[in-house]
């Protein structure tokens, strides 16, 4: 017998002692298994670190405090002001990259020759290395060579070279930037796909019963876009509330917490100033926020794929 | 209503003065055409800019105002990136003695080095989430059992949360099971990661099969293992490929947890050039260079996941 075949019988045998009901279970376990340890089980756990004062270089010490550091989130300003970064961050980076992603989208539609090549071309930023994208950003917005400084000056926007990455007023809004475009490429493609997915059938059908363009886009293109944009939509919040690496690269928060988001400020609480309880509890913030966009994904998604 | 559905002269898609009077037409290309132009700017110019940056000198790199194009291309940047992560790797002497060329270095960044491991942490991701991720996406695909839907909505949930959303305790269980600083611990958290998002993918390419194929392999009497192995994953191969390439890259880019979980003498890629751009005195020319060496293998992976991108994206929910 060879190594395969033995193999392939003590795998039959360990099968065999499930009963025949559970059976089907198998095959998810690996996935289970890993999924739970690595991202259910932290979950559990920063719930439960986020009633401890508990520092990162002495974890065993910890120490039960109850809701405090929850109550410091509502009485800290630097949080205050990071939560309202946050709230700036996602509507205007996902408003900014849907509108810019939807119209790029529609101009890849509108018969531009090898659309397949100009998508690919177009999804560059959004496939690059976080850091790589951030890093470029960085250099353009940044010190005294920066290109986007010398661009200003040029429009006439500014009379000479300014501080952005290191001004307090600023520093916020970079990284915005950075941001919308390496996401309105991925709404765009989105876009463009859903476009190419209505049927040119349904266009004709309204044109013979005398649908007028304006009529056509109300009744037919916006419905059929309406579920995949919502998907887009929620992936835009997502990914701009989760961001840490676009903020990390170019100003690592500061000066001061002027352009720290909360994953920012996660990061600097757990690994800079060591108070893992707190940095749970802000984690705990985050959750909440991810849950509620989660819960809306399946919904959508359940909508467009009529279940699992 | 007739059926016939190719394009008749005198249907068109659109009827309206901006497609049929000479003036609209026009107007309508001016305003297509900038709003393409601007927004071709935007997406391509810092991606040129990277290229050009790498092709300056140390010199032309300090200028003000920056030149838009290389006055003198060079690629000292790209040779100091390798001189570089020879030196910080201790393999100088033997490359000055193979080729009896002199290398000293006064910058210290090993990307060869993080290549290396970002290589070997992301192929490792990649085959636990194809292997773990499509024999459960399969079950989950053909069969009816308790609880499906929860798990369902629990791995697509689990897309959204990593990251910076479970940083904190994800460093205390890598403390507790003593996984620090090992890249063992990293491949089995991108898989965790990944995994669900190959579950999704290929969940829609098994849901697509068609059924007759799989009640001939029954037919011919085999097992349900033997039909997932012998008939599945053959005519699968081009979605576990596109599988395998979204686990990578990943993994790939990764910051978070990379930077929180490794040291320095195991950062990966991202790590290895924040370090770099966060330091002292930073060269942008190297830094350049550096980040063309390693988008390329993203792009090389662009250009064959583009198909499956949006699917992948959106865990199937809508496709190309």
């Amino acid at each position: 017998m060879s190594y395969a075949d033995t193999a392939q019988a003590s795998v039959d045998r360990v099968i065999e002692r499930v009963p025949p009901r559970l059976r089907v279970y198998l095959p998810l376990v690996p996935v289970m298994s890993l999924v739970g340890v690595f991202i259910l089980y932290p979950i559990a756990q920063a719930i439960y670190s986020s009633f401890f004062d508990k520092s990162l270089l002495d974890p065993a010490g910890a120490e039960f405090v109850g809701l405090e550091n929850y109550q410091e989130i509502v009485s800290d300003p630097d949080i205050h002001e990071v939560i309202w970064n946050t709230f700036v961050w996602v509507s205007v980076g996902s408003i900014a990259s849907i509108l810019i992603g939807f119209v790029i989208g529609w101009l890849l539609y509108e018969k531009i020759p090898y659309v397949s090549v100009a998508s690919a071309i177009v999804l560059i930023p959004w496939v690059l290395p976080r850091v790589v994208g951030a890093s470029i950003w960085k250099f353009m917005f940044g010190g005294s060579q920066g290109i986007i400084n010398e661009l200003l000056v040029q429009l006439g926007a500014i009379d000479q070279y300014i501080v952005m990455l290191g001004s307090t007023d600023l520093s916020l809004y970079p990284p915005i930037v950075g941001m919308i475009w390496r996401l309105a490429p991925l709404f765009a493609l989105l876009t463009l796909t859903s476009l190419q997915g209505v049927p040119d059938k349904l266009y004709e059908a309204a044109r013979m019963d005398g649908a007028t363009p304006y009529e056509q886009f109300r009744y037919i293109t916006l419905p059929m876009l309406k579920y995949p944009l919502a998907i887009g939509f929620l992936l835009m919040l997502i990914y701009n509330i989760r961001n840490f690496s676009m903020v990390w690269v170019m100003t690592t928060g500061g000066p001061g917490v002027s352009s720290s988001t909360l994953p920012v400020m996660i990061y600097r609480t757990a690994f800079v100033d060591f108070q893992v309880g707190l940095a749970s509890a802000l984690s705990m913030l985050l959750f909440a926020v991810l849950l509620v966009f989660s819960y809306y994904y399946i919904k959508v998604y359940n909508r467009i794929r009529g279940g699992f | 209503m007739a059926t016939d559905t190719t394009d008749h002269p005198a249907i068109r898609r659109n009827e309206s003065w901006l497609y049929d009077t000479r003036f609209g037409a026009i107007l309508r290309r001016a305003i297509l055409a900038v709003t393409g132009v601007l927004l071709g700017i935007f997406l391509l110019f810092p991606l040129y800019w990277m290229v050009a940056t790498a092709l300056k000198t140390t010199a032309e790199i300090q200028q003000i105002p920056p030149t838009v194009f290389p006055v003198d291309p060079s690629l000292e940047g790209f040779v100091s990136v390798i001189e570089s992560s020879l030196q910080t790797s201790g393999l100088d002497s033997f490359v000055e003695g193979l080729l009896g060329i002199d290398i000293s270095s006064a910058i210290d960044i090993n990307i060869i080095g993080n290549i290396y491991n970002s290589l070997f942490v992301a192929v490792g991701a990649g085959l636990i989430a194809v292997l773990f991720g499509s024999v459960a996406a399969y079950v989950l695909s053909r069969r009816e059992f308790w609880g499906k839907n929860g798990i369902m909505s629990l791995l697509l949930a689990s897309l959204m949360f990593p990251g910076t959303a479970i940083m904190v305790p994800e460093w205390e269980l890598f403390a507790a099971l003593n996984l620090f600083n090992s890249r063992l611990g990293l491949i089995m958290l991108y898989g965790a990661m990944t995994a669900p998002f190959v579950v999704w993918l290929m969940k829609g390419f098994f849901d697509d099969f068609p059924t007759s194929i799989i009640d001939a392999a029954k037919v011919d009497q085999c097992t349900p293992y033997e039909t997932f192995r012998y008939i599945l994953v053959p005519m699968a191969r081009n979605s576990l490929i596109a599988s395998f390439i979204f686990a990578f890259l990943l993994a790939w880019n990764e910051l978070v947890f990379a930077l929180t979980l490794l040291d320095q003498s195991q950062f990966t890629v991202p790590p290895g050039l924040l370090t770099f751009v966060q330091g002292f005195n930073t060269q942008w020319n190297v830094v350049a260079a550096a980040s063309i060496l390693i988008s390329i293998p993203v792009l090389i992976g662009l250009a064959y996941i583009q198909r499956y991108f949006v699917q992948g994206l959106t865990g199937g929910a809508v496709k190309g």
